[in-house]
This record gives C-alpha cells, sequence and structure tokens, in this order.
C-alpha cells in the first residue's frame, strides 16, 4: 500500500500515519493533509483506468466495472476538492508523470486496478478515526463503502477469497 | 447538520456512485442511538441468512462467514459500550416477522445496515470507537458487494 501510495504522490504526515510511524492529531490542518492524501489516491486510482480503458487493457467482459469505477473515483475527486476548496485551501492537482506505458494487458492490468483500491480503502480505513470534521468524515464514510466494492469486485474477478 | 447534508449531497451527486440517496437518511445524535440501530439490522439480517443459505446452498458459506463477522463485531461492540458508558444492548424481541428469505431482501437490508455505520460515525464522537466501527463497516460492505455481485449474476456463487 506505501509503495502505492508514494507513487500517487502521498508525502508527508499522511504518509507517515499509514506507515504507521506517525500519530496526528484530529485537527483542522490535519484533516486537509488526509484530504490531501486522499484526492492524489483519486488523481491516481482515475488515470489508471482511463489509461486502462484508453488502451483496451482490462479484459472485455470487465470494461463496464472499469467505466463505473472510474466514474465512482472521479465523484470522490470531485467531493474531496470540493471539501478542500470549501476550507480556503487549493486542491493537490493530479500528478503530469504518471507511467503505465509498461502496464501488463488482461488479468495483470486488473491486479494493478486491484492495487490501488487496496491502498485506498486501507488509507481511508487507517485514516477516518483521525477526520475531525462531521462532513468530511460522512463523506469518508461512503466513499470508503465504494472503495471496497471496486476492491472485492477485482478479488472476485480475480480468483481471490473475499469471504 | 446543513453541512452533513451537503457533504452528502455532493458525494450523491457523484453521477455513477454505487450509492443512491435516500429519503429517509438519519442524522444519529448519539453513539447509543447508532450502535442500537446496528444491532438491529444485523440480527435481523441474521435470522434472514438462514433462509437464504436453506434456499441456495451455494450460499452457506457466505452466510456462516457473515455470522461469524457478526458475532465479533457484538463482542467489540459490547465492550465499546462498557467503555463508552453506554448502556448494555437491549434484548431483542426475538427474530421480526419472517422476512423474506431473498438475495435481493438480502441486499437491501445489508445496504441499510451499510448506511447506519456510514450516516452513524459522524455521531459517535470517539477516535477509537469510530475506527473499531469503520473496520465493521468495511466488514459489511464486503457482503454488500458479495451480494450486489450476486443479484448481477443472480445466483448465489456466481
Amino acid at each position: 500500500m506505501l509503495a502505492t501510495a508514494r507513487a500517487a504522490g502521498v508525502t508527508g504526515p499522511a504518509l507517515g500515519l499509514l506507515a504507521g510511524t506517525e500519530a496526528l492529531a484530529r485537527t483542522e490542518g490535519n484533516d486537509l493533509e488526509i484530504l490531501s492524501a486522499a484526492l492524489l489516491l483519486e488523481h491516481h486510482a482515475i488515470a489508471l483506468y482511463g489509461f486502462g480503458l484508453k488502451r483496451a487493457l482490462f479484459p472485455p467482459g470487465l470494461r463496464a466495472y472499469a467505466t463505473e469505477f472510474r466514474g465512482d473515483h472521479q465523484g470522490h475527486r470531485d467531493t474531496q476538492i470540493a471539501i478542500i476548496e470549501e476550507r480556503g485551501v487549493a486542491a493537490p492537482p493530479a500528478r503530469d508523470d504518471y507511467d503505465f506505458e509498461h502496464a501488463p494487458a488482461g488479468d495483470e492490468f486488473v491486479r494493478l486496478a486491484l492495487e490501488i483500491e487496496i491502498a485506498a480503502q486501507r488509507a481511508y480505513t487507517g485514516l477516518i478515526s483521525r477526520i475531525r470534521t462531521d462532513d468530511y468524515l460522512l463523506s469518508a464514510a461512503f466513499i470508503l463503502v465504494d472503495e471496497v466494492r471496486h476492491m472485492t469486485v477485482w478479488q472476485r474477478v480475480l480468483g481471490l477469497k473475499i469471504y | 447538520m446543513i453541512a452533513r447534508r451537503a457533504a452528502l449531497k455532493a458525494v450523491l451527486a457523484a453521477p455513477l456512485v454505487a450509492l443512491v440517496p435516500r429519503a429517509d437518511a438519519r442524522d444519529y445524535t448519539s453513539a447509543g442511538e447508532v450502535l442500537a440501530e446496528i444491532d438491529r439490522l444485523e440480527s435481523d439480517l441474521d435470522a434472514r441468512l438462514g433462509g437464504v443459505a436453506a434456499t441456495f446452498p451455494a450460499a452457506a458459506a457466505f452466510a456462516a462467514s457473515v455470522r461469524a463477522d457478526h458475532e465479533r463485531h457484538r463482542r467489540a461492540r459490547a465492550t465499546l459500550r462498557r467503555r463508552l458508558r453506554l448502556t448494555d444492548a437491549a434484548p431483542l424481541s426475538g427474530p421480526g416477522p419472517a422476512g423474506r428469505a431473498t438475495v435481493d431482501a438480502l441486499r437491501a437490508l445489508t445496504q441499510d445496515l451499510v448506511y447506519v455505520y456510514a450516516e452513524g460515525l459522524p455521531a459517535i464522537k470517539d477516535a477509537q470507537a469510530v475506527d473499531i466501527l469503520a473496520r465493521h463497516m468495511v466488514d459489511d460492505a464486503r457482503h454488500l458487494a458479495v451480494l450486489q455481485m450476486w443479484m448481477e449474476t443472480e445466483q448465489p456463487g456466481g
């Protein structure tokens, strides 16, 4: 998860919290740290799904799921940006140097999608109790439910244990 | 609670988000209220799981797994209640009226349970309790995803 979080651009206290090396107090400032980290993971997921759909890297029968999940992540991104900007802060943009050129096709690409979903699910699960404000906590809870659905679907597709 | 409604609206305004707005979305005001509603829905869900497992043998392993998760959740909630100095869970008045034991009924009930967790977390006001209940919500969201996939393939295990 940490490798994926780093690849998404997560740094600083939020990465330390995910790594278990840092404890964040429940403050407005740390809410923003968490929001920014979550937004970077959403940017990363949108870019990965977009690349996979554009290059037809998802197995043909799974394109509908990939399209749905990309839409979910776009919704999450827009929500995070709105919450950050509501606090008078500029939201971090997507990286401009994602490199998926050598990404494999088929089930191996699904594994890449699963990795980002696992990272997002673990990040939201790990960070949610540090959120101080009710509006963001509520949004994060609903987003987490979506991430679990994405993760479970890809695990099922890959024949992994889901219950 | 205007901010809460605005946040929920923002999340649910996403064009393809899996969750849909409910007319009966609740503003929970206390941890005790949230835990009581979780108790009620979880108990109802467990009672109906047996019916589905009897109808679809392929669902038996799933039903056993869900019940094991819920038993673990109940123990954790009992500990939480003690730490938060809340009253013990009220005894449930036995299984409710025999509900439909269909995959869709289970899915709807599981979705209601997941919504209670999501809508209830802001009312908990205790970081450790939020952490525990969020992890329980993840388990139930996984159950919900399994049931949604069964709905899509129209059969348990599909």
